[in-house]
């Protein structure tokens, strides 16, 4: 007797049909064995699977048994090919219709006592589901809203009887639907927190409306990393369209909340400056999603920026350019996509005391030099928006509380949609004015082409059709200066 | 790379530099400018490495002044005020001459390499007693600064700690009978005890380029900034004047919101009527 159920092997991002076929004959000893490129969790699959049909009311067959994941050439990992694994025995044994598991692709984790856990990637595979032409997914309960996003009827179980029940036609299970609950904005840190730094919190807006990267440069205590940090509250809305996609890097990575559907806040991560370059940018044997995925559509906040290592710092440069990552690994290559708004802080010197009049700056030249340099030309390059934030005096801390961040949110929200709509074309003395500048200023082709793209930001968010020449003058303030690389 | 040797007694030996107590006898050149660049009126400007904002700014107006009237800057290529000096005399398109304390092939320091090509394109020189392939060494450096000192009819003094190397080129210049100027700084900057001490014992304050100009018997050009013909600019130079040092506090002075200020800042930097740098804004234009 075969058995033979569909599943998805993920390759980075990228779900691959897996067929898996169990194969009964007799023979002198029972024997249990996988085959395909199975990897070592793969392998404990066969412990975790009959004991987990065991301890439900299905037998186990005494017999030879050959489970084969097909393609066999395609390296499998994990534990999400479990319940396919256990439901071809029993469709090879009799004990389920084998024709009904066939219309269905499977994805879970078993559990000793035939419990059905969620894996990493749920989504992922149900897109492939609906794509191989599949319209029903067998999955854990906990992650069948997340399983529908993707179009398909997620039928949720929490245990291998249940699931055999249902192909048995014993049980009713409503597939999940599609449905997005309205979910109260998450709490996070509120921009009125901030007192003074208009030019920053300027910035800020800027960002959030053009998603530009910032750097904030200023002696520690300015509230440099107070502001990055709230950058997520007056970010719009994620589309559905990016919602999915964020969705699903969080699926792969693991990094989904058990029973979440859809991501719908831009995600934030702040990864401290130890971190390699695979945490960074991704990587593993099989690879996997880093931060600058994992802050894709949202914010990457790089506290520090000169205390991460050279290796991270140069691995930065293509996903800010290109807006994806590649990872090629034995194990495969992973395309991740990586779109977020970086924003990232630095001291002006190693010992902190540059900018700020209070204190007096003992680094040497030298050393500073040696700092700045760390951050190449090329990286500051990449940043359209760079502001130097001094030490704020007093009478600033004292003034009251400033705009909140649902305030600055609606504008931001307004900027976006305009940009989305039309973009601000410049007027000929806008361009005469960056024309001169590049004349004036050391500026770069690159950097002229940021300038240009943040004018068009503060167009759209003065709610201009048109780039004003004070439009260009406003964001030729944020250009990155040739100052911060050379004392 | 053209190098030129001048020998002491050679006709094109640099006429000041022979009055020194212990001139070098020989100089090696480096830049296709003739020798005589060396006999035209030139400012040594020079000051500290680890200068300030202010130091560096006022540097660079003090250079581009100087260099627009037609003077030679001169200074040491190191960082800070010595690298705004060239970099000002370059940016009004003049002469300037770098004096270095190591072997005439080398640039140091090597982030200034590009400076040192700069300096040469734009009609100056790299000058150096040393030979090719002589390593850089401290003690070389104060045996450079009677070179500078001794190659400018004035030297000014931008910013000094108290015990700074360009303390010890205005000294050389008091020997030689040069004038020196000082710039006036903060009393309780560390960066300009050097600098306010040399005023103590008697050297002419550069309050100006007017000033430097004076030393060298020159006049002053009618300066190039125009300043943009926009209220809000206006009202932003005229607080910067008064002394509002960040955007922040030029918008709590003027009323006039972030986006504003930065758009105006801009539109005065670009007229080369302000510097902004690392977030202080300075006036570029002296009264």
């Amino acid at each position: 007797m075969l058995g033979r159920a569909i599943t998805f092997a993920l390759v980075g991002l990228e779900p691959r049909r897996v067929e898996v076929e169990a194969h009964l004959r007799t023979g002198q000893q029972p024997a249990f064995s996988i085959v395909g490129l199975a990897d070592r969790a793969c392998q404990e699959a066969k412990h975790r699977v009959r004991s987990g049909v065991h301890s439900s009311r299905f037998a186990w067959p005494d017999q030879v048994i050959t489970v084969n994941l097909a393609p066999a050439a395609l390296r499998k990992e994990g534990t999400g090919f479990d319940i396919a694994i256990a439901l071809t025995v029993l469709a090879a044994s009799g004990q389920l219709p084998a024709a009904r598991l066939a219309e269905h692709a499977c994805i879970g984790e078993l559990g000793l006592d035939g419990r059905i856990r969620g894996v990493s990637g749920t989504i992922a595979a149900a897109e492939g589901a609906a794509r191989a032409g599949l319209t029903r997914l067998l999955c854990s309960a906990d992650s069948a809203r997340e399983a529908a996003l993707a179009g398909i009827h997620a039928v949720g179980v929490r245990h291998i009887a249940e699931a055999v029940g249902y192909l048995r036609g014993e049980e009713e299970i409503v597939p999940a639907s599609r449905t997005t609950d309205p979910r109260s904005p998450p709490d996070l840190p509120d921009l009125a927190d901030v007192r003074g730094q208009e030019r920053g919190r300027r910035a800020l807006e800027l960002a959030a409306t053009g998603a530009h990267n910032l750097l904030l440069a200023g002696p520690p205590g300015t509230g440099k990393t107070m502001l990055g940090r709230r950058l997520p509250s007056i970010l719009p809305p994620l589309t559905q369209e990016e919602a999915l996609e964020v969705t699903r890097i969080h699926s792969v990575a693991g990094t989904l909340a058990p029973g979440s559907g859809l991501v719908q806040a831009p995600p934030f991560r702040a990864p401290h400056h130890g971190a390699s370059a695979a945490a960074i940018i991704g990587g593993g044997t099989v690879p996997r999603p880093g931060e600058v995925s994992l802050a894709h559509r949202g914010v990457l906040l790089l506290d520090e920026l000169p205390e991460f290592t050279r290796a991270v710092l140069e691995a930065l440069r293509q996903p800010l350019e290109d807006g994806v990552v590649s990872v090629a690994r034995v194990g495969g290559r992973g395309l991740f996509p990586a779109r977020f708004r970086l924003v990232a802080t630095m001291n002006l010197c190693p010992c902190g005391g540059r900018g700020d009049p209070r204190l007096q700056c003992s680094c040497s030249p030298a050393r500073i030099a040696a700092y700045r340099e760390k951050v190449s030309r090329a990286l500051l390059d990449r940043f359209d928006l760079v502001v130097a934030m001094p030490r704020p005096r007093a009478e600033e801390l004292a003034a009251g509380p400033a705009e909140s961040s649902a305030v600055v949110r609606a504008r931001v929200v307004d900027g976006v949609s305009q940009l989305r709509s039309a973009l601000p074309r410049r007027t000929g003395a806008a361009s005469e004015l960056l024309d001169s500048a590049v004349d004036r200023l050391p500026l770069t082709g690159r950097g002229r082409a940021r300038v240009a793209r943040v004018a068009r930001t503060v167009a759209a968010l003065a709610g201009s059709t048109d780039v004003l020449p004070e439009h260009v003058a406003e964001a030729l303030a944020y250009r990155s200066p040739t100052g911060l690389t050379s004392p | 790379m053209t190098v030129s040797v001048v020998r002491r007694g050679d006709g094109s030996y640099p006429a000041l530099l022979a009055q020194i107590p212990d001139p070098p006898s020989r100089l090696w050149l480096r830049g296709d400018a003739p020798p005589e660049l060396l006999d035209r009126p030139a400012v040594a400007i020079v000051g500290a490495r680890a200068c300030s904002g202010y130091g560096r700014s006022v540097a660079r107006l003090l250079a581009t002044e100087a260099a627009a009237a037609g003077a030679v800057v001169i200074s040491g290529m190191a960082r800070g005020v010595d690298g705004e000096a060239h970099r000002g005399a370059l940016a009004a398109g003049g002469a300037t001459v770098a004096v270095l304390g190591c072997g005439i092939d080398r640039d140091y320091p090597a982030a200034h390499a590009e400076l040192a090509g700069a300096i040469v394109a734009a009609g100056g020189l790299v000058v150096s007693e040393y030979e090719p392939g002589v390593e850089p060494a401290p003690w070389r450096f104060p045996a450079r600064n009677r070179i500078i000192a001794g190659l400018a009819r004035a030297t000014v003094v931008v910013e000094a700690r108290e015990r700074s190397g360009a303390l010890i080129t205005a000294d050389f210049a008091l020997e030689d009978g040069r004038e020196v100027l000082a710039v006036p700084g903060e009393i309780t900057s560390a960066l300009s005890a050097g600098t306010n001490a040399l005023l103590r014992i008697g050297a002419t304050p550069a309050t100006s380029s007017a000033d430097v100009l004076e030393a060298l018997g020159l006049e002053a050009q009618p300066p190039m900034q125009t300043i943009p013909d926009d209220p809000v600019a206006a009202a932003v130079l005229n607080a910067v004047r008064a002394g509002a040092g960040t955007p922040d506090e030029l918008s709590r002075a003027t009323g006039v919101g972030a986006g504003e200020i930065a758009a105006a800042l801009a539109l005065l930097e670009l007229a080369g009527a302000v510097a902004v740098d690392e977030g202080m804004v300075r006036s570029t234009i002296a009264r």
